[in-house]
């Protein structure tokens, strides 16, 4: 009985945490269907006559369709290419081991600790001078240059969990290297591919800073459209910010639900590993 | 097809002499079983003939040609491993075929032909089309040993291939070997450390200890013919009884298990000892010729119903593997029961410093047949 109800006090506590998280994107959510006087309503409506007015109105406006698609262009490709690259960094990290290869994925890993804000001075310098700011291919490449050494970090994981045997199948069964890397290690590592693929998504979906120093008109994302758009006659935007993000947030949400499989396997790869 | 030679080979791992100085041919056309206990070199033997494992020192030929410094694709060879390692994203059929579709003087009839003689013989037909993910261990153990040999390479390794399928899938992938034999004679290297499947599937086993080779020859005469002790105690199950000779015997070799002294050879008494298998050991409630008394310490059930029984005999204690009793049992053999113990002469074996030698036991005594 007692084993019963701490179980049911885990449950509840887990809930309040959820729901304490969730309350913010509720918030938003619910928003996004208020007109802008019921969203400043003191104490909130909970109980209201939703409308669509509000998407209505983003959806007529150009910029969400451009800005929509420069985020989903950049995110896409830019994963793509840095998974891509990453897969065969990782590759060649776990098995063929460089010399001094743990301080090579220190110094990766140490891009990603430096601060974006340390960061972005010298890369729009070079991009102003290079004349590449503003451009769709400089941007993505940019992206997928930061998204790179995260992906390989948690791509040699996997890669290491993966025996040696399969490699060697492969070359005394005459394969060549690369029927080997696609062939027999990627399937291997499929959860770790998909997991490097969405967590970097994440990030580059995410992502302000860069796109709005290093960017321009052509190539803003949404997050650089909800910045500059926050304003509306004096004062925030509430219906623009809320029906924006709920849609900003879709994609996301719904990638990590039909993938969150192999987020799970991701996670915990590597916690138990076995000779094949 | 070719012979393997290798000459001197040599292969070490920080202190450890994995393969010591090995010198051996692995001849053409035939199973060559390397059978040790775990971590006598045998794998990593396998592993510098497939090209995996760079020998520290020592050549390795592929009949006349030189294939040391070779990396294993060029050396024509197909291996087997431990764990079946497939492409997961193909079905049966492509599994086999993948490789042959890489060498391009192989053509499409020919690859065709091929694939469709290692599903016969291997009783793969009907998974044919399956994905591979969808079979079993031990079928798709059976997958890669097809992929292995359709390639009909110079030699083919087998790096113990049973060792992670269940047993009756083990039997079964072992059926289907011994019928691949029959049908394609291929140059193989069999690495085991299971006597019974080196012993089902060896034309010849080299036996290995320490990183050598101690002793090879066909599988019946490895086993009634053990070159050292290592060997008979290796070999069998259990392995051979081995016994001191008495040390207060004055003219000859005085052993528990017999009743009269053997003839003592140049060799001299102090490293002497006879070895004899336990299946050879009978056992008598009645005194008969040749027998010593002896008690019964232990009995277990061996596999096939034979009886395992410890004896105590003087101060020795031999196992003797005696047949199942009649029925309705009227012979159990119970724990303490008084017995005696015939340790036939002509199956025992003398071994001196470890090594068997060339001369069989001796009675000092000839026996006296009486009329």
């Amino acid at each position: 009985m007692s084993g019963r109800l701490s179980q049911g006090l885990y449950h509840a506590v887990l809930w309040l945490v959820a729901l304490v998280f969730f309350a913010p994107v509720f918030w938003i959510v619910l928003s996004s269907f208020k007109t802008a006087s019921q969203i400043l309503a003191v104490p909130p409506l909970l109980v209201f006559r939703p409308t669509l007015a509000n998407y209505a109105r983003l959806f007529a406006q150009p910029a969400f369709e451009h800005h929509f698609f420069n985020s989903v262009v950049l995110s896409v490709l830019a994963v793509l290419i840095a998974v891509a690259v990453s897969f065969l960094a990782a590759f060649a990290f776990s098995r063929f081991r460089p010399g001094a290869t743990n301080f090579l994925m220190f110094l990766l890993l140490s891009i990603r600790m430096l601060p974006g804000s340390a960061a972005i001075l010298p890369v729009y310098l070079m991009y102003v001078a290079f004349g590449w700011k503003d451009s769709y291919i400089w941007m993505t490449l940019f992206y997928a240059m930061f998204s790179i050494p995260f992906s390989v970090w948690i791509l040699k994981g996997f890669i290491d969990g993966v025996s040696p045997r399969f490699d060697e199948t492969g070359i005394v069964n005459g394969a060549s290297w690369l029927s080997i890397i696609a062939r027999l290690t990627f399937p291997q590592v499929l959860p770790g591919v998909v997991a490097a693929l969405i967590f970097n998504f994440i990030f580059v979906w995410n992502e302000f800073l860069f796109n709005y120093i290093i960017g321009g008109i052509n190539t803003a994302n949404i997050p650089v459209l909800l910045a500059t758009n926050l304003s509306h006659g004096g004062g925030i935007d509430w219906t623009f910010l809320s029906s924006l993000t709920t849609v900003y947030i879709l994609p996301p949400i719904i990638a990590v639900y039909f993938f969150q499989r192999f987020l799970l396997v991701g996670m915990t790869f590597g916690t138990v590993r076995g000779e094949v | 097809m070719a012979d393997v030679r290798v000459e001197r080979l040599r292969r070490q791992f920080g202190s450890l002499v994995a393969v010591k100085d090995i010198s051996f041919v692995f001849p053409e056309e035939a199973v060559t079983c390397l059978l040790g206990p775990s971590g006598c070199g045998k794998t990593t033997l396998l592993r510098m003939i497939a090209g995996l494992e760079r020998p520290d020192a020592g050549t390795i030929l592929f009949g006349d040609r030189n294939v040391t410094a070779l990396s294993p694709r060029r050396r024509d060879v197909a291996m087997v491993f431990q764990y079946p390692v497939m492409y997961r994203t193909l079905s049966v059929v492509e599994n086999i075929e993948l490789p042959l579709a890489n060498d391009r003087t192989i053509g499409s009839a020919e690859r065709r032909q091929r694939v469709e003689e290692v599903l016969e013989i291997l009783e793969l037909g009907n998974f044919r089309h399956l994905h591979i993910d969808r079979l079993d261990l031990g079928n798709r153990q059976k997958v890669a040993v097809g992929r292995a040999i359709a390639r009909r390479t110079a030699v083919t390794l087998f790096d113990e291939p049973t060792t992670n399928v269940e047993v009756h899938a083990k039997l079964a992938l072992i059926r289907a070997f011994k019928e691949l034999r029959r049908r394609v004679r291929q140059t193989i290297v069999y690495v085991t450390h299971d006597q019974t499947e080196a012993m089902t599937l060896a034309d010849q086993i080299a036996l290995m200890q320490e990183g050598q080779i101690v002793q090879c020859a066909p599988p019946r005469e490895l086993y009634e013919q053990p070159a050292g002790e290592f060997g008979g105690w290796f070999l069998g199950n259990p392995g051979m009884n081995f016994l001191t000779p008495q040390p207060a015997a004055r003219d000859g070799l005085q052993f528990d298990g017999l009743p009269f002294p053997l003839f003592a050879p140049n060799a001299g008494p102090e490293e002497i000892r006879l070895g004899i298998r336990p299946e050879h050991v009978q056992i008598s409630r009645v005194p008969v010729p040749d027998s010593v008394p002896a008690r019964v310490l232990r009995t277990a059930i061996a596999i096939g119903g034979q009886r395992l029984v410890t004896l105590a005999v003087g101060g020795s204690r031999i196992k003797a593997k005696v047949p199942p009793p009649a029925h309705p049992p009227q012979d159990t053999l119970e724990i303490g029961a008084e017995v005696f113990a015939v340790c036939p002469l002509e199956r025992a074996i003398l071994f001196h410093g470890g090594a068997r030698l060339a001369e069989p036991p001796r009675r000092l005594v000839p026996r006296i047949e009486l009329e």
